[in-house]
């Protein structure tokens, strides 16, 4: 009876150890096409650069690195990125407060009625109609781009919490009640947890929209940021910086969304990733 | 045990031409290690009543009190479909109806429990990587675990396959004469209501309590035994009498 239980167990190990392979097989191959991806593009448009098109219209990703290289050392990047981030997190973070509370009282269908057709526009109207409006009245201070961010904003935020609010589990509610569980102990463990994917949405689609709305207003009407510094950029022609500027945008929305919000995701909702690898 | 008195109780849902009348004057008196069943057509109002008994609706009139030794008696729950919270691991599903979580005994006891319905090492486990039965296991764990006076089961098997469903009236059972709790068990099967119980209450449509029937048979009642066809013949033709059939 010994041998066939040690047969079986060896049998598992290789299993398990085949499907290992098989994982570290797949995650080389992603990241094999994903850095493909990187050298063709890098490639090509240092090719072009020069050939295609004038060097100086479009200069190479190796002029560009260097620039990068430059306008680190003399000390712009980081206020510049310093004040785009200020104007960000206060706005996002004023919007997604408003969003929050028109979400929750609009289950009132008074309330509802009374914001429906603003949050539609909210989520429809395009960002750059509210830069332009609130560049005219505010010119350079901070109320543009605040003012700009909550009115783009606060629309996904709200509907993301309208719908949590109105799916709270009621069932989990009951049980919570038929077992003498208080108040508080219900809105930590049950209530929070039902929001918590409804408001990460929220927080992660509007997030990306800010941003961009944030860089956005500092293009048209500011005096620091990462668009102030396209905008000077431009004007003085030098496209290699525009260009810089472009790249550590697209680094920067890539790390928030890569590294914050991914760390954040796996930390809060590991219980669906069990729950889907099972 | 628990000492549970039902006096008058009405309750109705919605208004004017949306009223639904779910309990009409019901009187019950429940006391002591039984295990009572509550049976009827779907419909008749056996939920409404163990969710006015367990405080999650309030009745229209009328007084229910639920004490033990002149106390509010502690209440459990099993309801038809397990509810667990599913982002919480099985464990912290258990501690989160205790009063005291943090407490080594407490952690003890869930453990405890969860042993008893052979769960004892899915602890870590979250409910979504359960089956439908293991799930159902766990929130009778859970309702046993915080040790109650009285215990509401809600057609707690009535989603489970026959077999799974047979094996769990079996382990329940074990566990009701091993706590000696009061336990009320909602049905619409009278075999199981049979199987399982003292005494057995029958609600007919438009929530009124038609009759209350004991069951005077030694446990367990096996389904295939003489004594228990009979008895269940019997309510059954009680149901005919009252005209409850229609299902
Ligand atoms: N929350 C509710 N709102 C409106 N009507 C309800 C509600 N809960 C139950 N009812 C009605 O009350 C009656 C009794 O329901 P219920 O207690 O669930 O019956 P049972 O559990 O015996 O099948 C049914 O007619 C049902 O439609
Ligand atoms: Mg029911």
């Amino acid at each position: 009876m010994v041998t066939p239980v040690i047969e079986e167990q060896t049998s598992r190990t290789t299993e398990e150890e085949l499907a290992k392979q098989a994982r570290r097989k797949e995650l080389i191959s992603r990241w094999f096409w994903r850095i493909m991806g990187y050298v063709v593009f890098l490639g090509l448009w240092e090719f072009a650069s020069g050939r295609v098109l004038e060097e100086n219209l479009l200069p190479g990703p190796i002029r560009v690195f260097q620039t990068l290289g430059d306008l680190w050392a003399d000390g712009t990047v980081l206020p510049a990125f310093g004040a785009t981030l200020t104007r960000l997190f206060i706005g996002f973070g004023l919007s997604f407060l408003v969003g929050t509370i028109v979400g929750v009282i609009s289950q009132n269908r008074w309330w509802d009625g009374f914001f429906k057709d603003a949050t539609i526009i909210s989520l429809t109207a395009p960002g750059l109609i509210w830069v332009l409006i609130t560049a005219v009245i505010f010119g350079n201070r901070i109320y543009g781009p605040l003012i700009a961010i909550i009115l783009t904003t606060f629309g996904l935020v709200t509907i993301n919490v309208y719908e949590g609010v109105r799916s709270l589990p009621k069932d989990l509610i009951d049980m919570g009640k038929a077992f003498h569980v208080p108040n508080a102990g219900i809105q930590r463990n049950v209530v929070l947890p039902h929001l918590a994917p409804f408001l990460f949405t929220g927080l992660r689609f509007g997030f990306s929209i800010a941003w961009k709305v944030t860089v956005l207003t500092e293009i048209f009407a500011s005096s620091s940021g990462i668009g102030f510094q396209m905008r000077i950029a431009q004007t003085l022609f030098k496209q290699d910086e525009v260009l810089t500027w472009i790249l550590l945008f697209f680094f920067f929305a890539l790390f928030l969304e890569k590294v914050v919000l991914q760390a954040f995701e796996r930390r809060y909702f590991r219980w669906r990733q069990a729950v889907e690898a099972a | 045990m628990a000492d549970i008195k039902v006096e008058h109780l009405h309750k109705e849902f919605g208004l004017g031409d949306d009223k639904v009348v779910a309990l009409e004057d019901v009187n019950l008196e429940i006391s002591g290690h039984v295990f009572v069943s509550i049976v009827g057509p779907s419909g008749c109002g056996k939920s409404t009543l163990l969710n006015i008994m367990s405080q999650i609706e309030t009745p229209t009139s009328g007084i229910v009190s639920i004490t033990q030794d002149n106390r509010e008696a502690l209440r459990g729950y099993v309801f038809q479909a397990a509810r667990l919270l599913p982002w919480r691991t099985v464990m912290d599903n258990l501690l989160f109806v205790q009063d005291d979580p943090g407490d080594a005994a407490t952690q003890e006891r869930c453990q405890r429990y969860l042993d008893m319905v052979q769960l004892g090492d899915k602890t870590e486990k979250f409910p979504g990587e359960l089956s439908g039965g293991m799930q159902q296991r766990v929130g009778i764990a859970r309702a046993f675990s915080v040790e109650p006076d009285v215990l509401f089961m809600d057609e707690p098997f009535s989603h489970l396959d026959a077999i799974t469903a047979r094996t769990l009236r079996a382990e329940l059972h074990e566990m009701w004469k091993a706590t000696g709790k009061t336990i009320v068990f909602v049905t619409h099967d009278v075999g199981e209501a049979v199987e399982l119980s003292n005494r057995i209450v029958v609600f007919s449509k438009g929530g009124t309590l038609e009759d209350d029937i004991t069951i005077d048979l030694p446990f367990p009642r096996d389904p295939a035994d003489e004594k228990v066809a009979v008895n269940k013949a019997a309510v059954l033709k009680k149901f005919e009498e009252l005209d409850l059939v229609a299902t």
